[in-house]
């Protein structure tokens, strides 16, 4: 079939659904044709899913027709929860061209009977995740099974491109290029405002000319809010809390399918049964989905979505990707959406029909949120959009992926190098950081360090291999757990599966107490064979279950926003119905302390019955605060011997102590001092103890903990230890193990080159101190206040402090 | 820390162990001997060091008790894969050949297996009496007498004002039973819950410090 007669076929396509093709699908698969590679970004549901598909359609219409060709295309997505859909909407084109594909996806929930198959022979077109790619690539035929490979297509990838899940991609992508000379990929992206580094993390060294096409433009977003009716009564923090839910409630009473998004799953749990318990008419017709939930489940609440079924379903951003669930009509925000990316992509879950605005209409959980709200609308008009961040060198992850490769029929050290430096990621491994990462997996350590009972993977002729089989079975369990903290099942004591749960959660249940998940009221039996079985509950309810990773910090676009309203409001200025509504909250902070200005350093001194409390408001965000708390307790800690615990939101710092602490004396020597940064910065994170608790991720990718599986004897128990007593033996016997380095390296990234700890700081010292004492805690500390989570930092004698503690 | 207890006194040492003076003893508990080795041996890359540097430690304590007899309460190899670091072990015996060591077996001793003869570690099930002791492994209450005992790896959690936290390893004595800490210093821990009567010392850095009422 000529080009052209191709083209032809997808247009008729086309138009029998009535449709005509996007300008930028027309440009999409004419690239592709021609050899190219690139990245799509435009908002969910605008067509760039055809963009990427029907290109090798073509491709394969024009060339030999080949039937039934062994693997061609490769579509990761970066969640199992959108395997199903996506394997529909690929395959509606084959169907109604006829073109004789298999079509089929590749997870965890594979059956092994396809499993069988697919190990024979992968179909045309695989849908996978990339920890299931990565099982894939752990198999000695690997190279011959994606030999014929064409095309890779990454979906979601401003999700993947910020985690150590999109360095793996990376290297995955580096290994099937290498494979496949000839090999295109094309990422598909909401847009970012750094486009670029989305394409060179995606193309690793093939990024240059790379081409960056843009969908349509985004429609309309209204963002509105739902007010309290009294301020008075109001709280001022806490995100659990439901006030609002009369407002909800008629909201939902507005439209006919609802999606009501919660930052957290705790909070997804609390809103769903707080809706019931008011609604009861509504069972049956409301719904709770969340990434913790059994498969099933989830399937049964998107196809009512789908459907149009549903009136109303509660959820995470475990329904921000993906799917397009056209009969949804209204969307509720519970809380701060915490970016403008963020809330823009979970306003285009509405109104999908043509000539439709898309809304979002925030429900607040605290006063703040308010200007949070007003914040957000400002800077999605001022277009401001927020960049991801890719994770640089992970040597955990390299040291990973060299066992699976090693597995996958094992490789030469200077190809693989080779290969691995092709990859965005890695683009700086240098050849010291290599050789640890070859010592360590054959090794465990430097060869000066070498552990001789240790040897996950064997050098034979030159070729690095895994021989042990309970290495590979490890190795290939773990995998997975890039993301998962160590969780558990959750499982009717007759076997019904409801979900998974973190492992910290259920250990802190006895027989007996009482739960909500899932949308139900649960009683914990007991934990057999790594399953937590429960029996419905009756009486009292009890906790809801607390995943961690949950707080979101606020991105710094939307943190500018938000110091300019109340930069507005500090002269007086409240536009719009939530700056209105917030403006008695706003009065009393003023009144009782102040309210910051733009170029202006407000920080309060209040002691309570917990002590003395410092606030600091640099409003950079949770990540810089982090940075900063750490930093000023370790500067004043350094003038007396003091004890700090730490916390901090988006807004503020708070450095609490027994004692006074020394601030008019350390704001005297320096406390806002962009000088020796580069010692004290480090010095003060160590304090903190922040790498420590880094090292906990770092620990489970490279194998050093292990969550073990279901039925393991007593022997495998005993080889299990925590990570942080594992990152003290470090530190003491082996301190130059570059992955401590590596979790020191994440923390100082984390806070500094990405957040600009050093600008905030040059920032700050400029800045016009206002340092007032209160009577009691302003509505702007509040928030941090309350929050119990917290970092610590003493300078004191361990024995003095404990006996001044039980003193 | 000098301590009154079952009628006769116990010195609480910072090193993670108790000396009887009147029988010129030294208690250890749960030493877990290799333990980093046996996780070397599945694999698992953690440093040595950790057995020769606790041994270095319980030098330190028999030259500063001046002890004859060391009495281990349990616990003393982590695992079978972990019994190359019992060269160690030999070696340091052979530098403290006069003094006596008596194995109390515990939990990890019946998989482990017991210390090679060489080593000249007297080893016995539980409990071992020595009135007004009774020596063994699992804390439990004994009618021969008080018992002291380790396997738990006790530690205390404590909270103090301007929300200070901080969990400790500790020596925690019941009416009937005192937990010694694991002595291993590869070994996590786990938080008591004492009741009203009972003594907690806890391990500040090098001072072992007495915690009131944290019940």
């Amino acid at each position: 079939m000529t080009r052209s007669r191709a083209s032809k076929s997808i247009l008729d396509w086309f138009a029998s659904r009535g449709w005509k093709p996007f300008s930028f699908q027309r440009e999409v698969w004419e690239a592709y044709r021609n050899g190219e590679s690139g990245l799509i970004h435009a908002a969910t549901g605008t067509g760039k899913t055809y963009a990427a598909w029907l290109g090798p359609l073509m491709e394969w219409m024009e060339g030999d027709g080949e039937s039934h060709p062994p693997l061609r295309v490769l579509w990761i997505t970066p969640l199992r929860a959108l395997v199903a859909d996506t394997e529909q909407a690929l395959r509606t084109p084959l169907r109604d061209l006829g073109i004789p594909w298999r079509m089929e996806s590749r997870t965890g929930d594979t059956r092994s009977s396809i499993r069988a198959k697919q190990d024979k022979r992968l179909p045309t077109a695989l849908v996978t995740t990339p920890e299931s790619l990565a099982l894939l690539l752990a198999k000695p035929e690997a190279r011959e099974q994606f030999s014929n490979l064409h095309l890779v297509i990454v979906d979601e990838w401003h999700e993947l491109m910020g985690s150590k899940r999109g360095v793996l991609t990376e290297l995955e992508l580096a290994r099937l290029r290498r494979w496949n000379p000839g090999l295109r990929t094309w990422g598909l992206s909401a847009t970012l405002g750094n486009l670029q580094t989305a394409a060179a993390t995606l193309l690793g060294d093939r990024a240059a000319g790379a081409r960056i096409v843009r969908g349509i433009v985004p429609k309309t977003v209204v963002i509105d809010s739902l007010l309290p009716e009294h301020m008075d009564h109001f709280p001022w923090a806490g995100h659990l809390g439901v006030n609002m839910l009369p407002q909800v409630l008629a909201a939902i009473e507005e439209g006919d399918t609802t999606l009501v998004f919660t930052n957290t799953r705790s909070q997804c749990e609390i809103w769903y049964q707080a809706i019931l318990d008011a609604r009861p008419d509504w069972a049956g017709a409301i719904a709770i989905h969340h990434g913790s939930l059994e498969r099933k489940l989830r399937d049964w609440v998107e196809d009512g979505l789908r459907a149009g079924t549903l009136r109303c379903v509660v959820c995470t951003s475990s329904l921000d990707l993906g799917v397009d669930f056209s009969p949804v009509d209204r969307v509720i925000q519970i809380g701060s959406p915490k970016g403008v990316a963020r809330l823009l992509q979970r306003a285009g879950r509405s109104g999908h029909r043509p000539g439709v605005t898309s809304r979002i209409t925030c429900a607040p959980t605290h006063a703040f949120e308010l200007v949070e709200v007003a914040a957000s609308r400002d800077a999605y008009r001022a277009g401001a959009i927020e960049s991801r961040y890719p994770v640089e060198r992970p040597l955990d992850l390299l040291a990973q992926h060299a066992v699976t490769i090693a597995l996958g029929g094992g490789f030469r050290a200077a190809e693989l190098l080779a290969e691995v430096r092709t990859t965005y990621a890695y683009r700086d491994l240098d050849d010291i950081e290599w050789q640890w990462v070859l010592d360590f997996i054959t090794r465990g350590g430097e060869a000066l360090r070498a552990y001789p009972e240790f040897q996950r993977v064997d050098v034979v002729d030159g070729v690095y291999q895994v021989t042990n089989r309970q290495i590979a079975r490890r190795h290939l369990l773990s995998i997975g757990t890039i993301v998962a903290d160590a969780s558990m099942d959750v499982r009717y004591l007759t076997g019904g599966r409801l979900g998974s749960v973190e492992e910290s959660f259920i250990s802190r249940l006895r027989p007996g107490d009482h739960f909500f998940f899932a949308g139900k009221s649960l009683q914990f039996v007991r934990v057999h064979n790594m399953i937590a079985q429960v029996k419905k509950a009756h009486g009292e309810p009890g906790a809801v279950p607390r995943w961690d990773g949950a707080r979101m910090p606020l991105s710094s676009e939307l943190a500018e926003a938000v110091r300019v309203r109340l930069e507005q409001a500090r002269r007086g200025v409240f536009e719009g119905k939530e700056m209105r509504s917030v403006r008695p909250v706003l009065e009393t902070q003023a009144e009782i302390s102040a309210i910051p200005g733009h170029d202006e350093l407000l920080i309060e001194r209040v002691e309570t019955s917990d002590g003395h409390h410092l606030f600091f408001y640099p409003f950079e965000g949770r990540l810089v605060h982090e940075g900063l708390a750490a930093l000023f307790a370790w500067r004043m800690s350094r003038l007396r011997p003091i004890t700090f615990s730490m916390a901090m939101n988006d807004y503020g710092v708070e450095l609490l102590a027994p004692d006074p602490a020394p601030i008019e004396e350390a704001l005297a020597a320096g406390l806002l001092s962009p000088a020796n940064l580069v010692e004290d910065i480090p010095a003060s994170l160590n304090a903190a103890e922040m790498a420590r608790r880094q090292f906990r991720e770092i620990a489970r990718i490279a194998g050093l903990t292990f969550a073990g599986y279901p039925g393991q004897n007593k022997s495998v128990r005993q080889m299990q230890a925590s990570s942080g007593l594992l990152f003290d033996v470090f530190v003491k016997y082996d301190s130059g193990n570059l992955l401590l380095e590596q979790a020191h390296r994440e923390v100082l990234e984390r806070n500094l080159e990405r957040s600009r700890l050093g600008q905030t700081m040059e920032r700050l010292s400029r800045s016009k101190i206002c340092l007032i004492n209160l009577k009691r805690p302003s509505p702007l500390s509040f928030p941090i206040l309350v929050d119990r989570t917290r970092h610590r930092m003493s300078s004191e004698k361990l024995a003095d402090r404990i006996r001044r503690m039980t003193a | 820390m000098i301590v009154e207890v079952a009628g006769t006194t116990l010195e609480l040492l910072p090193e993670r162990a108790a000396y009887w003076p009147e029988r010129n003893t030294l208690f250890v508990a749960d030493t877990h001997w290799g333990k980093a080795a046996a996780f070397r041996a599945h694999h698992i890359p953690v440093p040595g060091g950790t057995t020769s540097n606790d041994l270095a430690r319980l030098s330190g304590l028999i030259k500063g008790t001046g002890c004859r007899r060391i009495v281990l309460l349990g616990d003393a190899i982590h695992a079978r894969e972990g019994r190359g670091a019992l060269d160690a072990v030999a070696d340091w015996r052979a530098g403290h050949a006069n003094v006596e060591f008596v194995l109390v077996r515990g939990n990890h001793d019946k998989r482990a297996g017991d210390p090679p003869p060489a080593l000249r570690i007297e080893c016995v099930n539980a409990p071992l009496l020595e009135a007004p002791f009774v020596l063994l492994h699992h804390p439990e209450e004994s009618d021969k007498g008080y018992a002291l005992a380790g396997h738990t790896h006790p530690a205390v959690k404590l909270r103090g004002k301007g929300l200070q936290r901080a969990t400790l390893p500790c020596f925690w004595f019941t009416q009937r039973v005192c937990t010694l800490p694991a002595f291993g210093s590869f070994c996590g821990n786990a938080l008591i819950c004492p009741s009203p009567g009972d003594r907690v010392y806890a391990i500040a850095g090098d001072e072992v410090v007495e915690i009131p009422g944290i019940y």
